[in-house]
């Protein structure tokens, strides 16, 4: 009996932005049918006959822009630019719209994120290059403008649905720059404040996503670690909401500083927020809750003990 | 590779130095579980600085130590738990309730003493 | 289109194989994959997080099929690069996958945490077995 689970039907691309159904959904809605393929075939070696001048057409046009000039001036990414256009027209000429097609779409669309290259700007050129297809195939069809147009109008179909993914995958890669461009600032803004030998205070102010709540475990542990800490108040004052998911990240977090053999205290935790997070299911028996922060630092000095020298705890070595 | 065991008064330090396969954390295992029962200690402080992975199977193993050392009446404390390898265990559901747990060998040893009164008073 | 399958292999590099025959090699197999995690760009946590999926994959062949491989590589889909760990046996296989990825299922010495627990630390888990003939599990975790 063979039995499997796959993930054959994940998502796929930038922030599983991209499904099988999607790139079929795409095409649907940019309205390509089996005559547009057809058609396309049909245009294919005319496109491929002026291939280098379609491509130097996308760059031509960028090259007036002060703004493109990041791109232009970088030879290393110019050559990589170029060779992906190429690839491209060549791909879609030859009619197979298929997963390496997205994801070479996505490899183009990251490079001119890199090369700081805008949306609108991409678009320009992405224009000037059809205007240049456009103008090859009225050549050709020179006697048959009503056929040249129909088969320049199934290439632009593809064009477009190929312009929503880029721009899609450009747009995604410009939200993870600055997602860890506040990944960067969050870290500096949670500070670990030593009060006093093996005691820490963790003040959490603004909003407590996931991803900020997976910064505050790395960042946590690490603290404990570096001040030799035995007891952390974690102070949630500053929290306006907390859901579920992040209660759970939190809870997490308090095992884990356990295993390292440190005791989190949980304060400022308003009566609202406990309350609609009992009423998700959350256990906040797991937690070691207290009313504010200074109850907290009192139940801090209770489980640490005085700050005097400590008695001789060592059994003499035998 | 096997694990050294000190003995420090009525405590015994299994120290570990580098990874260990399953087979030598069972040898610890039935080692502590001797030495416990020879040497009459009352506490056992296993240091697990050294290990960048604690999987079921170790995790399981020092439960398993933890369990047959106190039947021989001694607690056992577990120490230097690295923060990449708690979240791993966290992840893994894997979080040693029951178990005492201290930052290093000197928080444990402090540790141990809390552990091991608290013991006697409950009697 | 032949979908499915350019999904289901994803180009893998610098494919490294560890045989698994005894306790030892679990070890071995983990810090390669620790090794090779960090050379992909992989960093705190993650590592450690890969290591203790690869340590349980590898034990359940110890385990349960007393000989199979580890195999490790870098890949890559769609610009974000990753790092794969394909687990193969031709052991007695598992009879019902469903039951063997709940918690606390066992039908040998583990804890049964092995396969749930693994799938929980990586970004994606894929297994295929067939009774009589063995297991292959395929895991990935991509970059952040």
């Amino acid at each position: 009996m063979a039995d499997q689970a796959t993930d054959a039907e994940a998502p796929f691309g930038p922030a599983g932005l991209f499904g099988p159904a999607d790139l079929e959904r795409r095409l649907r809605s940019g309205g390509v049918g089996p005559e547009d393929r057809a058609g396309i075939g049909e245009i294919k070696d005319e496109v491929l006959k002026h291939l280098d001048e379609h491509v130097a057409a996308f760059f031509e046009h960028l090259a007036s822009f002060p703004e493109a000039q990041a791109l232009l001036r970088r030879p290393d990414l110019m050559e990589e630019a170029r060779r992906l256009e190429r690839d491209h027209l060549v791909a879609m000429a030859s009619g197979t719209y298929d997963r390496d097609y997205v994801e070479q779409r996505f490899r183009l669309g990251r490079l001119y994120n890199r090369a700081q290259l805008d949306v609108a700007l991409f678009m320009g050129a992405f224009h000037a290059q059809m205007s240049s297809i456009g103008r090859r195939i009225m050549q050709r069809y020179a006697k048959d403008a009503v056929g040249g147009f129909a088969r320049f109008s199934a290439f632009k179909k593809i064009a477009f649905v190929d312009l929503g993914i880029v721009v899609d995958a450009m747009m995604t890669e410009r939200e993870g720059t600055i997602r860890r461009q506040q990944q960067a600032i969050l870290e500096l803004s949670t500070p670990a404040l030593q009060v006093r030998e093996r005691l820490l205070i963790l003040p959490i102010i603004g909003l407590l996503d996931t991803f900020r709540a997976k910064q505050l475990t790395d960042g946590l542990l690490k603290a404990i670690r570096a001040h030799r800490a035995k007891v952390v108040v974690m102070d949630l004052t500053g929290v306006s909401t907390v859901d579920s998911k992040v209660a759970n990240h939190l809870i997490q977090t308090v095992a884990a500083a356990r295993l390292m053999g440190a005791t989190v205290i949980v304060t400022g935790l308003s009566s609202d927020v406990a309350q609609s997070l009992v009423t998700l299911g959350v256990d906040l028996s797991r937690l070691n809750t207290i009313g504010d922060l200074q109850g907290g630092i009192e139940e801090a000095e209770r489980i640490l003990g005085p700050a005097s020298p400590r008695i001789e705890r060592r059994p003499a070595v035998g | 590779m096997s694990v050294p065991i000190l003995k420090q008064g009525d405590v015994l330090i299994a120290s570990i130095q580098s990874a260990l396969t399953d087979r030598d954390l069972l040898q610890l295992k039935d080692e502590l579980a001797e030495k416990v029962g020879r040497l009459r200690s009352r506490g056992v402080v296993i240091d697990v600085t050294a290990l960048d992975v604690m999987d079921s199977f170790a995790t399981r193993t020092i439960r398993s130590i933890a369990a047959a050392t106190r039947l021989r009446g001694a607690e056992t404390v577990v120490v230097g738990i690295q923060p990449e390898v708690a979240i791993a265990l966290v992840e893994l559901g894997l979080t040693l309730d029951g178990i005492a747990t201290a930052l290093d060998l000197e928080e444990g040893l402090d540790v141990l003493v809390e552990v091991m009164e608290a013991r006697r008073r409950d009697r | 289109m032949c979908w499915s399958r350019s999904w289901r292999r994803a180009a893998v590099i610098d494919e490294r194989r560890v045989p698994i025959d005894r306790d030892v090699d679990i070890v071995t197999a983990r810090q390669l994959g620790r090794e090779l995690a960090a050379e992909a760009g992989f960093t705190g946590s993650d590592l450690t997080l890969i290591a203790t999926a690869i340590s349980e994959v590898a034990r359940n062949i110890v385990v349960y099929a007393e000989r199979g491989e580890i195999r490790l590589g870098r890949t890559d889909r769609n610009g974000r690069e990753g790092i794969e760990v394909v687990a193969a046996d031709e052991g007695p296989g598992i009879p019902d996958i469903q039951q063997a990825m709940q918690d606390g299922f066992s039908t040998g010495r583990s804890l049964g945490l092995g396969l749930p627990g693994a799938r929980r630390l990586m970004d994606e888990f894929e297994i295929v077995s067939e009774v009589g003939k063995g297991t292959v599990v395929t895991m990935r975790k991509w970059r952040p």
